[in-house]
């Protein structure tokens, strides 16, 4: 038998879940939905859904980057909190200088955990998980612990947030372009290019040249960049920001990227898989309200498909030791 | 007592034993000797249950028997002391010596400390080593954990009631000559409880403690002889034992290297690892450096693609001074890597040959910055000519590709990258016999376009056939330098003379 026969198999098996199975079960919940209820596929409920999935998944989108090369990044919900707060602080002062300081505030502490993970070779979910602990309480010491109310002048500086465009709410349109400029960074840009090496297969990477430290700093500030570009967002549909503002958002977003198809190890899938599957998480959200589960019993169920995805989807062949 | 009858194991295409027989009476030390890759290593892991022979058996007092495990091979009285030893750093030495074992120091529930390390007091004892149990093997030099690893062996005679044979596997490589001889003071006081086989390069060391010797060649054995019987150079002519076809290795077509020095070392140095090396490189030459396992010159290959900077002494590449801190800074200047783990340092398995090929320069698939996918393929497809990569097209997964191909693959990648100076890091491991002369090819190809080639090779043909120098290199150090100009090729046995 040729040595490499069972870890094959297991990679076609797992590319094909990853493959294709996103979709159908995208069509499958929108159909049962649809029947169970039929008001569901309307045009305006289905735009109401992309409307709520948009702000999901952009943060969705750039823990992906990170997932990609083989790490997490547990600090996304709290970056995208202090974004909001910022965003709210500095509306009303600072007009439209608000949104760059709080995209600016996202790359830095993004930058910074993965400088430090890179430098002081510490894995990434203990630096993330650190720095979500600051840039959380940076946002607490900021608002004072408190939700701040974005009055009507800063309001009128948010219209490209709760407008529409062509008749589309304009977060679908912020969604698509970042879908859009996502797929294109990976798919046509060294870093994107080198950032699936680096997952599929790092020592090897290395041995090629490539400055590997380099990639993973760029992947962990474009994630909390998102981040806070997603807090902006919700600030603006909620006109309001606040230090737990995007508080339980942590788990469904990488519930999207592994339920998308991106392997949790790295290496294989991207942004356009990210964009199924936060639209499978929102379905699944509305679903679980139409058929009466609880709010609070949500979340148990983002962490039942999360265990179940990446039951399915990891790479038996490439995760020897499991800790 | 202990037999191996007929044994054979083939890896992939690699036949690391062909119908190896051997004997091991009571009492007796059996020393085995061969060049790297004879399969010395994988006989002592068949005779320690590591591994099942493909065809052959094991006997045990004239009946077949199967490990099927390394406990398995435990029971039977088999115990191993790892080359690359096996002790648990963060555990005391009771602790190591138990290992697994523990259940019957259990009292209440709990394991019983002063029970196990009265126990392990016992072991070391048989060891004449008065070590403090409790001691983690962390604070242990390295002589003193392998007596901990050989008191672990002897743990086993408590376990079984089968006479013990415990496996050396190149236990000198690594100490001194003060520590050597209480190992071999206690083997030889041991001898009358157990059978031992000493694994070793070092010949003189085998004729010392040995019994009986067995020579082993190409995954077979060639010879085996009382000790009284044997010398050094006869076991030099034993070991390398078989003409080189000058055809094989494309000698006709080694060239004289040209002039210009591409890459210069002087007193290079990484601690603990070689010392006070000395070499030029120039254009078109191939460089090969002849060493056994720990004779520093895989450590010294990983230095020149900044793996391992060098803690001494100049590097000098192109006539500048260098220190390579990381591959990348290697790369940079021109400095392309063929490792040896090909498929873990190589490739990247579950990517396309055409991602693999542009992976060390994707500068040159880039229109305006950006990359353009029908570039790529474009460069990936000519390379895919020019090599003959056997591959169904350029977007195929490289981990569906033979041994072979993947190797034209890394060789690819760095002819893309224009690299000038190449690091050959045993190239033909795991190859059959028509890939490796591909490789040969390949190898002179790259030669006549003016590249520079450091190469360390699988076997001594190799290196005597490929290379126009040779660097022969023993504990650290280089032991000599052979001129080897076809027609002046050093024979096998003067290079083996200065590495054993």
């Amino acid at each position: 038998m040729p040595p490499n026969t069972a870890a094959r198999n297991w990679i076609s098996i797992a590319t094909r879940m990853r493959g294709i199975a996103p979709l159908l079960v995208l069509i499958g919940l929108v159909a049962l939905i649809g029947m169970l209820k039929p008001g569901f596929l309307t045009l305006d409920t289905l735009v109401v859904v992309m409307a709520d999935t948009a702000t999901l998944f952009i943060i969705a989108a750039g823990v992906t980057f990170v997932i990609m090369l083989g790490g997490i990044d547990l600090s996304i919900q709290s970056v995208a909190s202090l974004s909001s707060v910022i965003v709210a602080m500095m509306l009303p002062g600072a007009g439209y200088w608000a949104f760059p300081a709080a995209l600016m505030a996202g790359l830095f502490t993004g930058a910074f955990s993965g400088i430090v993970h890179v430098w002081l070779r510490i894995p990434s979910f203990i630096v993330t998980l650190a720095t979500s602990g600051l840039a959380s309480a940076a946002a607490l010491l900021l608002s004072q612990a408190r939700s701040i109310t974005i009055g009507q002048s800063g309001r009128a500086f948010l219209t490209w947030v709760t407008g529409r465009l062509f008749g589309v709410p304009s977060v679908i349109i912020v969604g698509a372009m970042v879908a859009a400029a996502g797929i294109w960074i990976q798919r046509y840009t060294a870093f994107g290019r080198y950032s699936t090496a680096i997952g599929a297969g790092e020592a090897a990477t290395v041995a090629s040249g490539v400055k590997v430290n380099r990639q993973k700093a760029i992947a962990y500030a474009l994630s909390a960049g998102l981040s806070a570009l997603a807090g902006i967002l919700l600030a603006g549909r909620m006109s309001s920001g606040s230090p737990t503002l995007a508080n339980e958002l942590l788990l469904p977003a990488i519930a999207a990227v592994v339920v998308g198809g991106t392997a949790i190890t790295g290496g294989a899938g991207g942004i356009g898989r990210t964009v199924l599957g936060a639209l499978i998480i929102a379905v699944v959200r509305v679903g679980m309200t139409f058929v009466g589960i609880n709010i609070f019993a949500q979340q148990m169920v983002f962490g039942l498909v999360l265990i179940v995805a990446v039951a399915i989807t990891i790479d038996r062949g490439k995760v020897l030791i499991v800790k | 007592m202990l037999s191996v009858k007929n044994v054979s194991k083939t890896f992939g295409v690699v036949q690391a034993l062909d119908d190896v027989s051997l004997e091991i009476n009571e009492n007796e030390v059996v020393g085995l000797v061969g060049e790297n890759g004879a399969g010395k290593s994988t006989l002592m892991r068949v005779l320690a249950g590591v591994y099942a022979p493909d065809r052959g058996s094991l006997q045990l007092g004239g009946k077949s028997i199967v490990f099927g495990s390394p406990t398995g091979a435990n029971l039977n009285g088999i115990g191993i002391v790892f080359q690359e030893q096996s002790l648990l750093p963060n555990l005391s030495i009771a602790e190591n010596i138990y290992l697994g074992q523990e259940r019957q120091f259990v009292r209440l529930g709990l394991i019983s400390r002063q029970r196990l390390n009265a126990a392990a007091r016992r072991q070391l004892e048989k060891v004449h080593a008065d070590f403090d149990p409790r001691t983690r093997t962390s604070e242990l030099n390295f002589a003193a954990r392998q007596m901990v690893e050989l008191a672990k062996a002897l743990a086993l005679e408590e376990r079984t009631d089968r006479h013990l044979v415990i496996l050396l596997d190149e236990p000198t490589s690594m100490l001194e000559q003060r520590d050597i001889d209480i190992l071999f003071a206690r083997v030889r006081a041991l001898r009358a409880r157990a059978s031992f086989v000493f694994v070793s390069h070092r010949l003189e060391e085998v004729l010392e403690i040995s019994d009986r010797i067995y020579v082993m060649k190409d995954g077979r054995v060639v010879a085996h002889m009382p000790v009284a019987d044997a010398t050094v150079p006869q076991l030099h002519q034993l070991m390398v034992g078989r003409d080189r076809h000058a055809e094989y290795y494309r000698e006709s077509r080694q060239h004289a290297p040209r002039a210009e020095v591409v890459m210069e070392a002087s007193g290079l140095a990484v601690d603990g690892a070689y010392r006070e090396i000395d070499f030029t490189l120039r254009k078109g030459e191939v460089l090969g450096i002849a060493g056994v396992i720990g004779s520093g010159r895989e450590e010294l290959t990983r230095t020149l693609f900044g793996f391992l900077p060098q803690t001494r002494g100049k590097l000098r590449v192109n006539g500048r001074e260098v220190r390579l801190n990381s591959p990348s800074e290697a790369a940079d200047i021109g400095i392309g890597y063929i490792p040896r783990e090909r498929r873990v340092e190589g490739l990247v398995l579950p990517l396309s040959v055409a991602v693999n090929m542009t992976l060390a320069s994707l500068q040159a698939v880039k229109i305006r910055g950006v990359i353009s996918p029908k570039r790529e393929r474009e460069l990936a497809k000519r390379w895919v000519e020019k090599l003959h990569v056997r591959t169904p097209s350029v977007d195929t997964l490289c981990l569906q590709l033979s041994g072979g191909n993947q190797q034209k693959v890394v060789l690819s990648k760095w002819m893309n990258a224009r690299s000038r100076i190449l690091i050959f890091d045993h190239p033909t491991r795991g190859l059959d016999v028509g890939a490796k002369e591909e490789v040969y090819e390949l190898i002179r190809d790259l030669s006549d376009d003016g590249i520079a080639i450091v190469l360390t090779a699988d076997t001594l043909e190799e290196t005597i056939g490929l290379c126009h120098s040779i660097l022969a290199m023993r504990d650290g150090r280089v032991t000599a330098r052979f001129d080897a100009s076809p027609g002046s090729k050093p024979s096998q046995v003067d290079l083996i003379r200065h590495m054993v």
